[in-house]
This record gives structure tokens, C-alpha cells and sequence, in this order.
């Protein structure tokens, strides 16, 4: 029998593009009984490794609230957290949960929940309340060791059935990290902003991706279908037959175009009028450089060193990273690689918490500016990276620097590093301008560097004072912004004079209405995700360096975000009519 | 050997959370199986849960069980603790 539902189109901000059909998988992190998975014997010792992993990172955090609480001398509250520390030891669940998941072989969340849900039957059926109350302690110590299972459960969302749209509140960076392609066909948030991380791992993988989606329609409904437009930042809820079979055709027509573009990979990169770019990737994960070699980068632009801890949540040692370096260099021939150094804090939760709390990471203690901090972990990096540098073609790339004594600070460090290595082999050394006041005086930092490499995300959220982690403020997030462009144009100029090179590896580098403009703007490397590679070797083919020029003096004429983006998209549609991911017309 | 002992919760709050606290640190290195028993419910008195599960109120009377070696010093060192109200 049909029933007839209507159908009904939702609006979102598109942070990836791209079409997806499929039914909705409502991930609710308040409630954990979502997660049943069954988990094959060979995984089972590995369950058990992350829960006591999980157990220990709680007992930690419970330990250092209490010196605090010693410190305000809130004696009730030591208590309460002492009992917390005597139930990370019970029994019941340490021993009783780890024999459980070797029993059932379910995930050690699913174990967890279910022993919870037994022991809060046991506690309500108590009569006196004050004995009932105590249930809280228990529920508050396991949320906390839920968190930290979360970070490391990496089936959190490899495990949905094919064709998910994955609708959450919000996404963290390795829930989209843990999502498989065959399996996730679009994410749908309520909150989130386009330059999270999540989002980046997001758009590495070519998910698409609407953020500031008001998710209680699908809550309610349960809708069979959706599509999620990531072009349009449309989402249509039970979409009519017809609808169904036009988004088809356009997905179709898409996966026909990516395909082609492919193709790409050989062709240099290079304007109609015979001007060479360097086009090179992103990397995030070491596991990617086959796909960049597939996709035809020429270069590793910027890796995005961080990443490394993200598998195991620890401080890799010399000999890792030394090892992870050298195999990204080797693997790359001859190819240059920009090793960016640890950029920590801001919206990367990653270790975060064991070094510091604050409230607004982005304009805290992040990136180099914790780096001179933190001196032995910065040098721990240096080393490696020195060391590593012998084996192939390495650049070091700090990143967040706003005043010019942190890069001469970072740059002591590292001729430190080399006089205690006995290393004075050429490297060449880069700074990320990301902050205004880097780009205002971009003549000293040209001075003192071998090139200069441009952040947009960060610059965009800095110059127009815009959190983008705040989804409230998307939409004063516009990277096309007046202000944005002459900071760049600043910046290469400077460059120019001292005859270093300046790439742009943020999230307009990806694409391919900005690529004309940029090269205009004198931009000689492009650093992108990897899957993008072929669209904009595409753009960059499509335009000649004397149009880009003219459309970099026209822009710059322009007064606000919107005129330019206008203007881009339409220089874009001219030169590449053909492409069906971003040639559409502004919504709303 | 196996010693039984019945005690009576003297504390005004009960077996609650700094008793229960109290004897799972008190037994954290003993070497014996302690359980504790109240109406009907037999616990493992090294489990801060089970103690709270019991839901022992003022005036409940309690079956201690020790069995292992060295018995009767944890057996003494648990009547004491309850006698003196868990240090309250």
C-alpha cells in the first residue's frame, strides 16, 4: 500500500558538495543504545584495550577535578569524586564488562549501556530516594567514559547500513573520520561550521554536508527518503517520484563528470596561455597519498601533521613522526612535502583537554603559540622533522604565527635543533599567514621566510571577527569578502619583492570559482584536498593568467562579499560552463 | 577460613556513599572474598556499586562473610569501621 506523504524542502548551509539519496540515520549521542554492533573475534581484545584506555583517561580527569576541588577546599565534592574513582575499579565494571564483551562480542558501548540500564533498574527499585539519587554518580562517571570511547570508537559510524543520510546535532572530527563512502551518503547537522574539522574531513572524503538543518521534521516524520542538495544546501524530505528520478540523472550526470575529470591527472596544470601553477594536495591521513598520486598532485602542500594523533589520542615520539615523515617523503619521489608543525587547540579536541581549558580556543593558546610553550614537544617535532629531511624533499611550515618574534623564536628552536643534531643541511622554512596582523606586515615575515603559505579559513574567521565554529555566524563567514581579498593581494605583493612564492592551501584553494582569482591575485601554488584536484586543474585550464589578472583588478574594486561572489561565479560559469557540481545560482 | 560475623549500621545516613567508599579501600589489597549480605541480597563487598545497590538504611543488620587467609584481621578491621561509624 503507498502512503502519501508530501514533500517538503528544507534549507541548510552547504559546507560539501555534492548529491546523496537515501533514508535518514538519526545519531543521537544522548542515548547510546543506538549502537549495537557486533564485533568479530579478532577485534574483541581490541574493544577491551579501548575501554581500559577509556577507564584510565576517566580515572585522570577525576583525579586532577580533585586537586582542584582540594585547591577550593570542597571537601563534600572529594568525596563524591572518590567514591567515582572506587567505581572505575568495581568490578562490576571492570572485570563484569570485559567478560560481557567477550561473551556477547557486541561493542563495549552497547555492553556498557545495557549493564547501565540493569543497574538503574536496581537503584529505582531501592525506596529510600537517597540511595536512588546515587545512580547520578554513576551515570555522571560513565558519560564521562562514553566521551572518551567516543573519541576511540572508530565503528561509530562505519557501521550504518549503505546509503545513510547521517543526520546529528554535530559531527566531530572522527566521527567523520570513521564514516566509510559506500556507507554515508550525505551528513545533515544542526550545528557546525564550514571550517570544523569535521567538515574538513568531511569534504576530504566528498561526503556532502549541510550544517544549521532544523532537524526535528525528520525526527518526528522518519521520513523513507531524503536528498540532501549540497550545491543549494537543499534537503527534500520524501521527495516525490519525479523529484526522485531528476536528482538520479543530475547524481548520474556528476559521477559522469568526476569521472572524466580524472583524466586531468595527466594534463599539467597549467592556464590556456602558458602559465604554469603548482598544484599540490592536503594531506590528512598518510593512507591518501596513493589517491593524490591517482588524482595527479604535485606536491604535498601541507600536511597536516596533527593528524597523526588522531589513530591513538597520544604524543607520537621522535622515531614515529621520524617514520611517518620519511615514508610520506619516499613516497612522494621527489615531489616537495610541507610538513606543517602541530597545530593543537582551536577546534582540534584532540589532546586537547590533557594540556588546557579555555574558552575561546581560537583566539587562545593554539598552534605555534603552544608550541613555544610546550618546548620539548615543538622540539621532539623539530627533530624528527630535521632528521626526516635528510630522506627527501621536506619544508617546514609553522602555522598561526602573528608576531614576528614567534617566528623568530620558532626559527631559534629550530637552529637549536640542529646544532644539538649536528644538522645544517639546507629546509626550506615557511610561515602560515592565517592572522591580519601577519598579513599587514607580510614585508618582515617575506624577509625571514622561504615562502609564505596562506590560511584562508583562519584568515576569513580573524578579519571579520567570525567564530567558525559558531554556527550562528555562518553567515557572516564569506570568504569572498572585500577585506579578505585585499589582505591576500597584500600579501603576494609583498612576497613578490622578496621573490618568494605564496601558496593558498585553505578551503577557497578547493574551489574552483576562486582559482581564476587567485592565480590574478598572484598566487603560484594551489594546496587542496585531494579529490578536488581534478576540478581545479580544470578551472586552472580553463582560464588564461591575463584574464585572471583583469578579474583580480575587477574584484578588487568591489565592495562587498556577495558583488564578488556574484562576479566569480559567473566568470566561472563562462570559462566552465560544463560543470554541474558549482555552477547553479546563489540561493536565497 | 571463613568467618560470619552480623553487624548493625550505626551511621545516621546509612550505608551510603563515604561508608561504602570507606570499606572498598579498606578491602582494595585483601587477599580474601568478602561479601556482604542484607535481607535477601548477597554483594561483593569490594564493589562500591553493590554496597550502594544494597540500599542498607540506619539500623540494618548485615552478614559479613570473610573467607581466605588472614580472616579475622579483615573481619576485625570491617566490625570496627562499622562500629565506629565510619569514622562519622
Amino acid at each position: 500500500m503507498q502512503v502519501s506523504v508530501e514533500e517538503m524542502t528544507l534549507y541548510g548551509t552547504p559546507i560539501c558538495r555534492g548529491i546523496a539519496i537515501g533514508k535518514p540515520f538519526i545519531l543521537n549521542r544522548d542515548d547510546f543504545k543506538i549502537l549495537e554492533v557486533n564485533i568479530p573475534l579478532n577485534q574483541i581484545q581490541r574493544e577491551i584495550v579501548r575501554y581500559r584506555h577509556a577507564l584510565q583517561r576517566s580515572k585522570q580527569d577525576i583525579k586532577r577535578l580533585q586537586k582542584q576541588l582540594e585547591i577550593e577546599a570542597a571537601s563534600e565534592g572529594i568525596l563524591i569524586l572518590e567514591a567515582q574513582l572506587e567505581m572505575l575499579q568495581d568490578p562490576l565494571l571492570t572485570e563484569q564488562i570485559e567478560k560481557e564483551v567477550h561473551e556477547s562480542r557486541k561493542n563495549v558501548e552497547f555492553v556498557l549501556q545495557q549493564a547501565l540500564l540493569h543497574y538503574q533498574q536496581r537503584f529505582q527499585a531501592v525506596e529510600d530516594p537517597f540511595f536512588t539519587e546515587r545512580f547520578k554518580d554513576l551515570q555522571d562517571l560513565t558519560r564521562r567514559v562514553f566521551s572518551y570511547l567516543h573519541e576511540s570508537g572508530n565503528f561509530s559510524l562505519s557501521h550504518v547500513p549503505p546509503h545513510s543520510i547521517v543526520c546529528a546535532e554535530e559531527l566531530t572530527a572522527s566521527d567523520a573520520a570513521s564514516a566509510h563512502t559506500y556507507c554515508v551518503g550525505a551528513f545533515i547537522t544542526a550545528t557546525g561550521g564550514a571550517t570544523t574539522h569535521a567538515a574538513i574531513v568531511a569534504k576530504s572524503k566528498g561526503i556532502p554536508y549541510l550544517t544549521n538543518v532544523n532537524l526535528d521534521q525528520i525526527k518526528e516524520q522518519k521520513p523513507e527518503s531524503l536528498i540532501v542538495d549540497g550545491r543549494l544546501g537543499k534537503l527534500i524530505i520524501n521527495p516525490s517520484a519525479e523529484t526522485l528520478v531528476s536528482y538520479a540523472k543530475l547524481q548520474d550526470q556528476i559521477m559522469h563528470q568526476t569521472k572524466n575529470l580524472k583524466q586531468m591527472a595527466r594534463w599539467p596544470a597549467q592556464t590556456f596561455d602558458g602559465y604554469s601553477i603548482r598544484l599540490s594536495a592536503n594531506l590528512d591521513m598518510v593512507t591518501e597519498i596513493d589517491f593524490i598520486q591517482e588524482m595527479g598532485g604535485q606536491g604535498i602542500g601541507l600536511f597536516r601533521s596533527e593528524y597523526i594523533f588522531l589513530p591513538k589520542n597520544e604524543i607520537p615520539s621522535e622515531e614515529e613522526q621520524y617514520q611517518v615523515y620519511v615514508s610520506i617523503a619516499k613516497q612522494m619521489h621527489d615531489q616537495p612535502v610541507v610538513i606543517r608543525t602541530f597545530d593543537l587547540g582551536g577546534d582540534k579536541a584532540v589532546l586537547h583537554h590533557h594540556f588546557f581549558h579555555e574558552r575561546s580556543p581560537f583566539l587562545g593558546c593554539r598552534a605555534t603559540r603552544f608550541l613555544l610553550k610546550e618546548k620539548s614537544l615543538f622540539k621532539t617535532q623539530l627533530r624528527a622533522i630535521l632528521r626526516a629531511s635528510l630522506q627527501g624533499n621536506i619544508s617546514i611550515l609553522f602555522p598561526m604565527i602573528s608576531t614576528l618574534s614567534e617566528l623568530q623564536e620558532a626559527k631559534r628552536l629550530l637552529e637549536e635543533s640542529r646544532q644539538e643534531l649536528k644538522l645544517f643541511h639546507p629546509l626550506r622554512v615557511g610561515c602560515m599567514i592565517e592572522v591580519p596582523s601577519a598579513a599587514l606586515i607580510a614585508d618582515h615575515f617575506a624577509k625571514e621566510c622561504d615562502f609564505l603559505s596562506i590560511g584562508t579559513n583562519d584568515l576569513v574567521q580573524y578579519a571579520l571577527a567570525v567564530d567558525r565554529s559558531d554556527h550562528a555566524l555562518n553567515e557572516f563567514y564569506e570568504p569572498s569578502d572585500p577585506s579578505v581579498m585585499r589582505l591576500i593581494k597584500l600579501i603576494t605583493t609583498e612576497a613578490n619583492k622578496m621573490h618568494i612564492p605564496v601558496s593558498v592551501c585553505g578551503e577557497i584553494a578547493s574551489d574552483p570559482r576562486f582559482t581564476a582569482l587567485l592565480l590574478g591575485l598572484g598566487i603560484q601554488e594551489l594546496s587542496v584536498a585531494p579529490r578536488y584536484l581534478p576540478l581545479i586543474k580544470n578551472a586552472i585550464r580553463h582560464t588564461s593568467i591575463v584574464e585572471a589578472v583583469q578579474l583580480a583588478e575587477k574584484t578588487l574594486k568591489l565592495t562587498t562579499a556577495r558583488e564578488v561572489l556574484q562576479l566569480l561565479m559567473e566568470t566561472y560559469h563562462k570559462n566552465v560552463p560544463t560543470d554541474m557540481f558549482y555552477n547553479h545560482t546563489l540561493p536565497h | 577460613m571463613k568467618i560470619v560475623r552480623k553487624v548493625q549500621v550505626k551511621n545516621a545516613m546509612g550505608l551510603h556513599t563515604r561508608p561504602a567508599t570507606t570499606i572498598v579501600k579498606l578491602l582494595q589489597n585483601c587477599p580474601c572474598d568478602v561479601t556482604f549480605t542484607h535481607k535477601q541480597d548477597t554483594v561483593n563487598a569490594k564493589s562500591i556499586l553493590s554496597l550502594l545497590m544494597l540500599a542498607a538504611t540506619k539500623n540494618s543488620k548485615i552478614t559479613i562473610v570473610v573467607e581466605g587467609d588472614e580472616a579475622d584481621v579483615t573481619m576485625n578491621k570491617l566490625v570496627q569501621a562499622f562500629e565506629n561509624q565510619f569514622g562519622e
